[in-house]
């Protein structure tokens, strides 16, 4: 009954709020043109038969010396530019998706175990924690990367680039959420609620997750909101520091290291293009997260 | 750490005062894309090292404008007589910075520093079997061999004065830490170190006793490293520095359009090329052929090279700046064979032809290796070659990585076939020939740098012969030589010679050379 | 209290053998430091002797034994690449690092929290909603896009603050700073907004979301039923409430600026210890990226007591906890 009210509810609020509507709008399209890439793409980045240096640096067709084949232009390797940014998002979505989940189960976890035993465990816990603050996130993926290189066979590395930077990037984020669920478990723990269902012999287990969790959604969900977005940003920076995927497995994030090369040189689209996606995906997924916010936690409204 | 702060301190205040009475106008601000890693001349052989001490430092011959040698530190130099070797005769009347005269024991102490175990730069001298001075200006190098290029071999063999380097404590180059040649100069050049900040600014003052003629007029030069190109684009664009090397192909366009601004073009003599792993058995990194290796097949090398596109990376990836290459030196350059200048057209007919000649019909996998940050769009070459490749039916698993872990890699056989750019240190065909087309021998240590091992009897007979013949007609006949049969074999794919692109406002002149190297004897400020 | 601190202290020595520890393991995964130390003509019997000069063909476990002995009796060795003392090139890059950071974390304090506490309590205005959208959509442009964008609008095509470098610098006791020249300030504007912008989102956000919380609390309608003005409500009472999670933040933040100006360090050539790990990097110059690891540690593990210490004095729930 309580949950028909808030989705009730939470449908109510979404239609009276346009900027939630273009939100999931633009962040629908861009995850259906992720999704369905294979089969909406001109051609297919991964296939370097399927493009030619032949048709590199062709502008978008409004501009003079386009090719009508490419709408949006090609980049410096003749690749059609809508082609990379659909398969671009698809990956970003995919290593930023993945990398939050493993963060935040992982985080919110041990925060929450940590909050709720407290003592030794707790100690051990945030200090695991400092260790993993005290190594910035780029630090952490050449930790990640360079242990990836050390034990695996060199034929495979290349296949688990993704595999390795999601986990660096998971790795850099899970401390946020464990400190945050850590943090408010503490507060928590001294409401009655909590000290009465201890005393009425509950199990751990379902006191930190039935009664607790919901009750620190809050922050949490405020750090997930951020966290996916960073998520998607960090794969980018690293990217841009070169630690990140190579250029023939083009994310978001690679596309735009490799246009920031044509930042002066008038080839704006090879940068532009795939920045505004990126924009325009972490942007919808902010609007969302608030949104998402406001409605599972109705006293902020 | 003190002294240095004070230094910069000092310097500090003066540059405020230059600016505050306008009077700046001579003094250069410049910006490249790495430090040098040290001021000591012996401690690495590298060219950023080389390219800034040559500046303040001098040898015993220099190389002109046009690259060609010419007196330096010494005035004349003869072949021995009775033995192998060269005899120079010193300039007299030079004086390094700090007032001592310059004498052939210098020139003694400066070899034994320079082949020394200790420094990196030694491999010059392997051909010398002994010094002698002679007199306080003569001084005789002896060759266990004939030698006829070593004077050119030695253009960046610094001379250090001996009391300085010696009460210093700095008789031996740095290997695994500091000395005061790391930080300080003593050189004969024509300019020397005001104050050094590593990795953040390097500011040179002219050297007002040099004994060669003045041909610049600047007072101060202010050097930056900025690693990130966009970055250094923006500080010439916004007027903070007055010249830069090198700057990024495509937005030499952007430069040249802005008043104000002027871009230098030239040929670097660096060639880029594609080796293959001549030695290996099998393939390391193919998903379909297993049991053999491909390229050992020379009608699948040369299918690998008609497959390359190179008009069409010339115009897209070089914005046409490029010059095809068909051998591993570039034309200009001694021992460049013109009898064999053709390179393979580009050709997916011949190619696929040639594969199905082979036994490869249907083409198959292999692994490229390439660098992703040591030659110019090296990564987007790479990409662009894998796609040619790809499109004949070799399929290129293209791995691309930072040049701090690819020398090991290379050295360690772990590639298919991988990109390799070569510039001929000593500026002849030799060159090349000693460290890419001899067999790997590491007794005499040849082919050092031939990772894939690939190796003719004939060449080989053929380089110590090149290497003696004084008679530059015989001596060119055996250069083609090598040459034709490492083309018939396509022991490598030569692609093109690297651009040098440099870019500068448009009242400095100055001189771009062909080995990148930034002269500030030749810079004026108008 | 005393008590406390001092397993803090035990605490934040394993914190930082820990990281020394796994510094010192990814090292050997980076590259290899001899070919980057040598020409391209040096034989590799040569590379050979100089690897085992530098005991890089000992076992694991001896190098870093050496490697943390050395440094707990104050010698952090030299660097590979320029063979100076790794001490003296850390330290002379610290204070570039700091300023930065601090600037910009205050950037993000100063606007941050004002912003967060005016959407909190307007949060249907018209205001609020342009802030919220403008700082969204400036955390969702990669940092390095953010840098290379204002280089290019106020370096080249405005020109009216420089493009790189630190500007005017003044040494004050070894200390080299550019706080206090007009061309420090001018250097150091840009990099700081740069590293900033992301900072003050979160921190405005956090304390909008903390705000809204508090407001709603009973003791806040309780006073507000009594009369207490508004003003002071805001300020005295909600605000001072929100400052447990703020603080916890702002410690996690440190942390992120100093990572984050790696980044932003390389897009301004700012000549900070960011600057210095990235050639590290690139160079395989062991020994200073063992020691970089370590002093960014030593600055989280610092932060992390401060945060807890200053949690402690907030909250008194929480001393209550730790007496137990």
């Amino acid at each position: 009954m309580i949950a028909f009210i808030k989705r009730y509810e939470g449908l109510w609020l979404f239609v009276h709020s346009p900027a939630a509507i273009v939100a999931a709008i633009v962040a629908t399209l861009i995850i259906l043109g992720a999704v369905f890439a294979p089969w909406l793409a001109l051609v297919n980045p991964y296939d370097l038969a399927s493009f030619s240096l032949f048709d590199g640096l062709l502008p978008p067709v409004w501009e003079e010396g386009a090719n009508p084949r490419y709408l949006l232009g090609t980049d410096d390797q003749g690749r059609d530019m809508i082609s990379s940014i659909l398969y671009g998002a698809r990956l970003s979505l995919v290593i930023g998706l993945s990398a939050l989940t493993i963060a935040a189960v992982l985080g919110v976890g041990l925060g929450l175990a940590a909050g709720y035993y407290g003592g030794r465990f707790d100690a051990i816990v945030m200090r695991i924690a400092d260790v993993q603050l005290a190594l910035p996130a780029i630090l952490t993926a050449l930790l990640i990367d360079g242990i990836a290189r050390g034990i695996l066979p060199a034929a495979v590395q290349q296949d688990l680039r993704v595999a390795v930077l999601t986990l660096a990037i998971a790795l850099s984020l899970w401390v946020n959420f464990a400190r945050t669920a850590r943090a408010s478990t503490f507060v928590q723990m001294n409401k009655e609620y909590v000290q009465a269902a201890i005393m009425m012999g509950q199990r751990p287990s379902r006191i930190m997750f039935v009664h607790i969790l919901p009750n620190i959604l809050g922050p949490l969900l405020v750090i997930m909101t951020v966290d996916l977005a960073s998520a998607i940003l960090l794969e980018a920076t690293l990217s841009f520091l070169g630690i990140g995927l190579p250029a023939d497995s083009p994310s978001l994030g690679t596309l735009i290291r490799i246009g920031m090369q044509f930042l002066l040189s008038g080839e704006w689209w090879i940068l532009w293009i795939p920045t505004l996606l990126l924009v325009a995906l972490v942007v919808s997924i902010n609007i969302l997260g608030d949104f998402l916010r406001d409605v599972f936690n109705p006293r902020l409204r | 750490m003190t002294q240095r702060n004070l230094r910069q301190a000092a310097l500090l205040g003066g540059v405020l005062s230059l600016c505050a009475i306008g009077a700046s106008a001579e003094t250069l601000r410049w910006a490249s894309t790495t430090d040098p890693q040290t001021m000591d001349p012996h401690a690495v052989n590298s060219a950023p090292v080389l390219s800034f001490l040559n500046n303040i430092y001098e040898g015993l011959v220099r190389r002109g404008q046009d690259m060609s040698i010419e007196p330096s530190l010494a005035t004349s130099w003869e072949p021995l007589e009775g033995e192998n070797g060269w005899r120079f005769n010193l300039r007299e009347g030079v004086t390094f910075q700090d007032g001592a005269a310059f004498t052939a024991e210098d020139v003694m102490f400066s070899y034994q520093r320079a082949s020394d175990e200790a420094a990196d730069v030694r491999s010059w001298f392997a051909p010398v079997s002994e010094v002698r001075v002679v007199d306080d200006f003569t001084i005789d190098f002896v060759t266990t061999a004939p030698n006829p290029l070593f004077p050119d071999s030695i253009a960046n063999f610094m001379i250090l004065d001996k009391d300085w380097a010696e009460s210093n404590d700095a008789a031996l180059p740095a290997r695994d830490a500091e000395n005061f040649a790391t930080m300080n100069v003593n050189g004969t050049g024509p300019f020397t170190v005001a104050s050094r900040d590593p990795g953040v600014r390097t500011t040179l003052v002219p050297n007002d006793n040099w004994w060669d003629e003045v041909q610049h007029n600047v007072t101060e030069t202010v050097f930056t490293p900025i690693g990130n190109s966009a970055t250094g684009l923006a500080a010439l664009l916004s007027g903070e520095i007055d010249f830069i090397q090198p700057i990024p192909l495509q937005d030499v366009e952007q430069v040249e359009g802005r008043e104000g601004f002027k871009v230098l073009e030239g040929e670097e003599t660096r060639v880029i090329m594609f080796g293959f792993g001549h030695e290996h058995d099998t393939l390391l990194y193919s998903s379909d052929v297993t049991d053999a290796n491909p390229f050992t097949d020379p009608r699948v090398r040369l299918a690998a090279a008609h497959a390359i596109d190179i008009a069409s990376i010339d115009r897209v990836l070089f914005r046409g700046k490029i010059e095809p290459a068909s051998q591993l030196v570039p034309a200009g350059i001694s021992g460049f064979s013109e009898a064999n200048q053709d390179r393979p057209a580009f050709n997916q007919e011949r190619a696929r032809e040639l594969l199905a000649e082979a036994g490869y019909p249907d083409g198959f996998s292999f692994g490229l290796k390439c660098t992703n940050d040591r030659y110019i769009n090296d990564e987007a070459l790479c990409r662009a070659a894998a796609s040619m490749f790809a499109a004949v039916g070799l399929n290129a698993e293209l791995s691309t990585g930072p040049v701090r872990d690819y020398w090991p890699q290379l050295r360690e056989d772990d590639f298919d076939m991988y990109l390799l750019g070569w510039s001929p240190g000593t500026f002849d065909m030799e060159h090349p020939i000693r460290f890419l087309m001899h067999s790997q021998d590491d007794e005499k240590k040849l082919g050092s740098w031939n990772f894939g091992n690939y190796s003719n009897a004939r060449v080989d007979e053929l380089l110590p012969q090149i290497q003696q013949e004084i008679n530059p007609a015989a001596r060119q006949a055996m250069i083609d030589e090598v040459v034709a049969i490492t083309q018939e074999e396509v022991a490598y794919i030569p692609l093109y010679t690297q651009p040098l692109i440099w870019a500068a406002k448009d009242n400095i002149n100055l001189t771009q050379r062909a080995d990148n190297f930034f002269m500030l004897r030749w810079v004026t400020v108008n | 209290m005393v008590y406390f601190i001092l397993k803090r202290l035990v605490q934040s020595v394993f914190v930082m053998l820990a990281v020394a520890f796994l510094a010192f393991s990814l090292f050997r995964f980076v590259g290899d430091p001899i070919t980057q130390m040598t020409g391209v003509e040096t034989s590799v019997a040569d590379q050979e002797r100089l690897r085992d000069e530098l005991g890089l063909n000992d076992p694991f476990i001896l190098q870093f034994g050496r490697f943390t002995g050395d440094m707990l009796q104050g010698d952090f060795g030299f660097s590979y690449r320029t063979r100076q003392p790794v001490a003296e090139m850390i330290a002379d890059r610290i204070p570039a690092t700091l300023e930065l950071g601090i600037v910009a974390l205050l950037i993000s304090l100063f606007v941050g929290i004002p912003a967060g506490v005016y959407t909190a309590l307007r949060p249907r205005g018209i205001a609020t909603q342009t802030i919220l959208m403008t700082t969204l959509v400036g955390v969702s442009i990669p940092t390095f896009v953010i840098g290379i964008m204002l280089i290019f609008i106020f370096g080249v095509q405005l020109g009216w603050l420089p493009t790189f470098g630190r500007g005017g610098t003044v040494q004050i006791g070894g200390w080299e700073s550019s706080l206090f020249t007009v061309e420090g300030w001018r250097a150091l504007l840009l990099p700081a907004i740069t590293l900033g912008v992301y900072q003050l989102t979160l921190t405005m956000r956090l304390v909008r979301a903390e705000m809204m919380e508090v407001m709603r609390t009973d003791y806040i309608r309780f006073a507000m039923a009594r009369g207490v003005p508004m003003q002071k409500l805001h300020y005295k009472h909600a605000l001072a409430n929100t400052m447990v999670p703020v603080i916890t933040i702002i410690g996690l933040q440190f942390g992120g600026v100093i990572a984050f100006s790696i980044v932003t360090e390389s897009v301004f050539q700012w000549p900070g210890m960011g600057l210095l790990f990235l050639e590290s990097i690139r160079f395989v110059d062991i020994p200073v990226m063992g020691v970089y690891l370590v002093v960014i540690a030593f600055f989280f593990v610092l932060v992390n007591l401060i945060v807890d210490l200053l949690y402690v004095a907030i909250d008194p729930r929480l001393r209550v906890r730790d007496v137990q």
